[in-house]
């Protein structure tokens, strides 16, 4: 799993990439706890080459997002694959998170 | 196909819950069974064995989980048991409720009642049998 991170139209774009799950929770976290601590305001997370969700990488985007909610800050998924997008669906998830489909809509309408 | 049976016992820690499931979808591997398919059965026994880790064993790592897999009859059965005094699982809360929607915790076995054909536990509470039509 790798997270990438890069400055976008005066946005914040987080590309992960592998299976965001309970190997890779604790590292997600830590990638985003240094923007967190930074108080980035606009997160755009890309999900599009990540594979896998479990319970506990649906746990870790939740705090992350609680984090940002703190300081007003505000974050968007993309590039859900229809199975993943299934799971924010079943758990009520997508109540929560703003979900779009690829990161040019969501940084042009951020 | 004949009915093959696929028993493990591992050590009740998180690093092993990989190498079962990867055990359990390499048993799969010669049934035609659909890559979403393959991802809830994938998912479920992963957050199965979790829960018998954290919550059954209460993360004694002395403390084993039994694993067991069979194919009948076009479906795909999984049991995970652990060693602890069990609970139960109508006492879970509903992690769609609106209250509980920012819980970092508390979807798993939601999810498997959710993504799998049927759920059972035992009486104890220490045993779950999922199951999962893949015809």
């Amino acid at each position: 799993m790798s997270v990438k991170i890069e400055p976008k139209n005066g946005l914040t774009v987080c590309r992960i990439d592998g299976e965001v799950d309970i190997n890779s929770s604790p590292d997600i976290k830590k990638s985003f706890d240094k923007l967190i601590s930074k108080k980035t305001p606009k997160i755009v997370v890309d999900l599009f080459k990540v594979t896998y969700v479990d319970s506990s990488g649906l746990a870790t985007l939740v705090e992350i997002l609680k984090n940002m909610k703190t300081y007003g800050g505000r974050m968007r998924l993309v590039g859900l694959t229809p199975k993943i997008k299934s799971l924010f669906e079943i758990t009520k998830l997508e109540k929560l998170f703003e979900i779009l489909g690829t990161e040019d809509e969501a940084i042009s309408t951020f | 196909m004949g009915t093959k049976k696929l028993v493990i016992e591992v050590p009740g820690e998180i690093k092993c819950i990989k190498d079962v499931s990867s055990e359990v979808l390499n048993m799969l591997s010669p049934y035609d069974i659909d890559n979403d398919r393959l991802f809830d059965i994938r998912l479920c026994t992963e957050e199965a064995l979790r829960n018998a880790i954290e919550h059954g064993n209460d993360c004694n790592k002395k403390l084993p989980v039994k694993i067991s897999c069979w194919v009948d009859d076009g479906k795909v059965n999984i049991e995970v048991e652990d060693k602890g005094s069990g609970y139960n699982p109508g006492l879970i809360p509903d992690p769609t409720d609106n209250g509980n929607l920012m819980k970092n915790s508390g979807r798993g076995v939601y999810l498997i009642k959710r993504l799998m054909d049927e759920v059972k536990f035992n009486k104890a509470g220490n045993v779950i049998t999922m199951m999962k039509r893949i015809e």
